[in-house]
């Protein structure tokens, strides 16, 4: 129910946002971090002592005939990135500057609502709903603020998502129209539709498992379907990227680990290697193509897309895992997943606004228009070292925890195969701490001028995602131990 | 009871279109006419709903016909206020009109018989080319012509359609008792032929929608509205009627023929749409495209067999009820945004920039589009999320596939539309009418509500099972 309710109050603080006029910045920096406060409040309350499954289910009846519910409910991988949209959320609203107008504020709160609504949301109807409402106030950001080709970039953006999620559209009404002769009812109910996968006749299941592997991988995105993201990443105005990257970035994530995965007796083994495959593949393609950018922007999201490329590895190779006796290596494999989900979202988040704050202060966000701002700004150059050695996952920050994990799980996976995963890892390490050296250290590029460092409120901003990212380095139990129960729970291990 | 309390809502609408045509000549203002109107199909929509569900002379009253009279005399009011701005003096002959179709309308949503159907076709489609010619334009005439010549050919068809049907079944009552014996196969075969291309043309599917494309393009916006939604949801109805029911025991041509013109249909206008450069046209060519959604309804039945109790059937005629009455709004408010516009060659220059000007009508206009396109919070994803479901539930898979990657693939134009509506400077000149900005905004605002309205799908459930008569 506490969950419903924050849902609710999120739709009222989206709406209202769009009449706020002069004040939009500030309601909205209140209102999401309300929603924040109440994310938090609400897993105190409910996760402090989670022993896995779902919590705080409610669901409302709208025709028990055809199985139309509005369900609801929380685990612990739907709380920890609910904590992370109120984060990220947060956050691109507050770096947004004023002159964007109150609709981009009320755009930035629809998608926050989107992320929540399809987050908690239990049955495959509003899970859909909410899925494709997030695309709709992202495709108005990049298409009315945007740069640089901005018109066919957002199409691309909106068209080439879109026909992912029809793709899971379609495995949902097979699942439905299976749910009669499997269930005794017709449903939308996610756990339920979920738990009929393995019964499905072969060709239905082929069809439901690439319908829902397609959506998901193309959100993730997973080479070789990930065209829509470098030029979404770049061509959105910072704020929106910093969503794009931070929050939206989980969803395929969420769509393989929080729905996928409770059939996950039903994948195939073959499948289950293509994953791996196109995850290890993923981290070493888009590394290597990071690496071939010369634009900060442009090769983050890259770094982004490449980090995703662990969160598939870790799902497949977990799974080939759950079949041994060695519980403890599949669970550590999963959360390492999840939380890699979480880490790479709050990291992006911080590389995005720091980035933000150097374009704006210094008019350029290219590696070589760029040169020894740590001169000028030291302040913003050293937030921008933190996220970029965070990125590439050093120990002491989030990014390590999750990658460790997953390297550590994958290895009874796939075996001396994880010389790949390391060499991807080695490439990631060289092209960041090559672009640190280049345009935030080094001789100064004397043609930018004077170069403002981040103000108090800026600094406020990313000191407290330093912190949060620091934190959960150091403390991964904080969300760590609830991934591992939720992770078993989903196994069916007895520990 | 008397058989005649269930001629009340046409005896009423007869009535008045004759008084509306007397009231017109002392009184010249087409307000007056308007507001009668207005009230008189108001009436009839609480006089079919106080109809009592019996059967007489032809016409029988459930559930289904209530449902589908109530939907099409709703095309008809959402048209009839807007459109009395453009009327000017002799505005009496266009109400009358409108009136006597949508007396027609009720009538084909009333009969389960092959010859009253026919005849209210027919005259629904005489009053729809008195309206279309309104206007008195060269190119509303250019387009009336074209309409009215493809028009008669169709009824040509149809006549020839009923007459095989009758030849072999011996009987013009569409029923699933009718049956058909293996020597009037061919008959048949060809009476499905006559009746696909005859009504085929009304329903603007492929390869009979090119006077469509012309028509709604040349006509005036209102006029457009109603063309592209009365008469082709009440061609629809007949469609279903006709091809569910009458045609119930002999499926298998019906199911591929439908198979074949939906993805025809859809693919086709789809992809034509994409390259038009006027937005009534590429409007016309959506409205294609969404009668190639509208008749999966007939292959997936077919398909599974109408007596079968599957809920695919249920769904399936369910969710072409919904996307009807979606369809009225997202359609018709779609066309009405038009008369934003102040020159007749609504080019995408010409609509650049409403957002900047009347943000609320773009917003909403928007709406309708995103609708259109099916993306959710707004009724056509409703309608599309169940008739995609039912296909899929009906075991046509691949044509889930093909409808629902026209579907993705048709976000383009609709988000092209967009993006000269929010993000290009404004161009030419826009309408300050509050009437045409008020009807994009019900019109948007009722699309959402739809959208919303979970529970009316159950109960269209409910009623989908009186198809039967």
């Amino acid at each position: 129910m506490l969950a419903f309710d924050i849902l609710i109050i999120s739709i009222v603080f989206g709406i209202a946002t769009f009449f706020t006029g002069r004040y939009a910045k500030e309601v909205a920096s209140i209102l999401s971090g309300v929603l924040l406060i109440l994310i938090a409040a609400f897993s105190i309350l409910r996760f402090s002592s989670y022993t896995g499954g779902f919590v705080s289910s409610y669901s409302i009846t709208i025709s028990s005939s055809i199985g139309l519910y509005f369900s609801v409910g929380v685990s612990g991988l739907t709380d920890a990135l609910l904590i992370l949209t109120g984060i990220v959320m947060l956050v691109s609203i507050l770096i947004t500057g004023r002159e964007y107008g109150s609709a981009f504020f009320g755009l930035e709160m629809l998608v926050e609502v989107g992320l929540i609504g399809l987050l908690i949301s239990r049955d495959f109807l509003f899970f859909y709903i909410f899925w494709e409402l997030v695309l709709v106030p992202v495709y108005f950001m990049i298409g009315r603020y945007g740069r640089d080709n901005k018109d066919s970039i957002s199409l691309k953006f909106f068209v080439y998502t879109h026909i992912g999620s029809v793709f899971i559209l379609l495995s949902i009404f097979t699942l439905y129209s299976y749910s009669f002769t499997y269930l005794g009812s017709y449903t939308f109910e996610i756990g339920p539709l979920m738990s009929i996968v393995h019964l499905l006749p072969p060709f239905e299941l082929g069809f439901v498992l690439f319908g829902f592997l397609f959506g998901f991988l193309v959100k993730m995105p997973s080479f070789p379907i990930h065209s829509w993201l470098p030029d979404s990443y770049y061509s959105a105005p910072y704020p929106a990227t910093v969503i794009l990257a931070g929050a939206i970035s989980m969803m395929g994530g969420y769509g393989l680990f929080g729905i996928l995965m409770e059939a996950y007796t039903a994948i195939p083994l073959w499948v289950l290697y293509f994953l791996i495959a196109l995850g290890i593949i993923s981290i070493i393609y888009f590394a290597l193509t990071a690496m071939f950018q010369r634009n900060i922007k442009k090769m983050m999201a890259f770094a982004s897309a490449s980090a995703m490329g662990f969160v598939t590895l870790s799902f497949a190779a977990s799974i080939i895992e759950s079949t041994g006796s060695e519980y403890s290596v599949k669970l550590i494999e999963a959360s390492g997943g999840m939380f890699q989900i979480v880490a790479h979202g709050l990291i992006m988040a911080l590389v995005f606004s720091a980035l933000y704050y150097i374009s704006r202060n210094a008019r350029t966000d290219s590696v070589y228009g760029l040169g020894g701002i740590y001169r000028e700004a030291p302040m913003l150059a050293s937030f921008s070292l933190i996220g970029f050695l965070a990125s590439l996952g050093l120990p002491g920050f989030a990014g390590f925890i999750g990658e460790f994990s997953i390297v550590v799980g994958v290895f009874q996976a796939i075996s001396w195969y994880i010389f790949f995963v390391i060499f991807g890892m080695i490439i990631t390490a060289s092209y960041h701490i090559w672009t640190a050296q280049r345009s935030l250290y080094g001789p100064y590029n004397e043609n930018l001028g004077f170069i403002r460092d981040v103000r108090a409120g800026e600094f406020l901003i990313l000191i407290f995602l330093v912190l949060v990212i620091f934190l959960l380095g150091i403390y991964p139990n904080l969300i760590f131990h609830n991934l591992v129960n939720y992770t078993s729970n989903v196994f069916k291990v007895v520990s | 009871m008397n058989a005649i309390d269930l001629f009340y809502p046409e005896i009423f609408l007869a009535i008045m279109g004759f008084v509306v045509l007397a009231v017109g000549i002392p009184i010249r203002k087409s307000n007056v006419n308007a507001g009668i109107t207005f009230a008189t199909l108001l009436v009839a929509i609480i006089i079919i709903l106080f109809t009592p569900y019996s059967s007489a002379y032809g016409i029988t009253m459930n559930k289904f016909s209530e449902y589908f009279a109530i939907v099409l005399l709703i095309s008809a009011l959402f048209i009839s206020l807007p459109v009395a701005k453009y009327l000017g003096k002799r505005s009496e002959i266009f109400y009358s009109a409108l009136i006597f179709s949508s007396l027609g309308m009720i009538l084909v949503a009333a009969t389960w018989n092959l010859i009253i159907a026919f005849v209210a076709f027919e005259s629904v489609s005489i009053m729809t080319y008195v309206m279309s010619a309104y206007g008195g334009k060269q190119r509303n005439l250019e387009a009336t012509v074209k309409y009215f010549f493809t028009g008669t050919i169709a009824t040509t068809f149809i006549i020839l359609g009923v007459a095989f049907y009758f030849f072999s079944v011996h009987t013009f009552v569409l029923s699933t008792n009718n049956i058909i014996s293996i020597a009037t196969r061919p008959s048949m075969l060809l009476a499905l032929l006559f009746l696909l291309i005859g009504f085929g043309f009304k329903l603007a599917i492929f390869p009979m929608h090119q006077w469509a494309i012309d028509a709604y393009d040349g006509t005036e916006n209102d006029v457009s509205a109603f063309l592209s939604t009365g008469t082709k949801i009440m061609a629809f109805v007949i469609v279903l009627k006709i091809f569910l029911v009458g045609f119930s025991a002999y499926t298998a041509p019906v199911y591929y023929f439908f198979v074949v013109l939906s993805v025809l249909t859809m693919t086709y206008a789809n992809v034509a749409a994409l390259s038009q450069n006027n937005v009534k046209r590429l409007l016309a060519y959506s409205s294609v495209a969404q009668a190639g959604y509208l008749i999966l309804v007939l292959a997936v039945v077919s398909y599974v067999g109408i007596g079968s109790g599957s809920k695919a059937v249920d769904l399936a005629i369910a969710s072409g009820m919904f996307y009807s009455l979606v369809y009225i709004f997202m359609k018709g408010g779609s066309f009405l945004a038009m008369n934003m516009v102040k020159q007749d060659n609504v080019t995408f220059d010409a609509i650049a920039g409403l957002g900047k000007k009347s943000p609320y009508v773009a917003a909403s206009f928007s709406i309708l589009l995103l609708s259109l396109a099916g993306i959710p919070l707004t009724g056509g994803f409703l309608a599309k999320y169940f008739l995609f479901l039912s296909v899929i539930d009906g075991g046509l898979w691949w044509l889930a596939v093909i409808a629902i990657l026209n579907s993705a693939i048709s976000v383009f134009y609709y988000m092209k539309v967009m993006r000269y509506l929010f993000w290009e400077d404004p161009k030419g000149e826009f309408s300050t009418d509050i009437g045409n900005k008020a009807m994009v905004i019900i019109s948007a605002a009722l699309v959402v509500l739809l959208g919303l309205l979970y529970v009316i799908f159950p109960m269209l459930i409910n009623i989908s099972s009186q198809i039967v008569g």
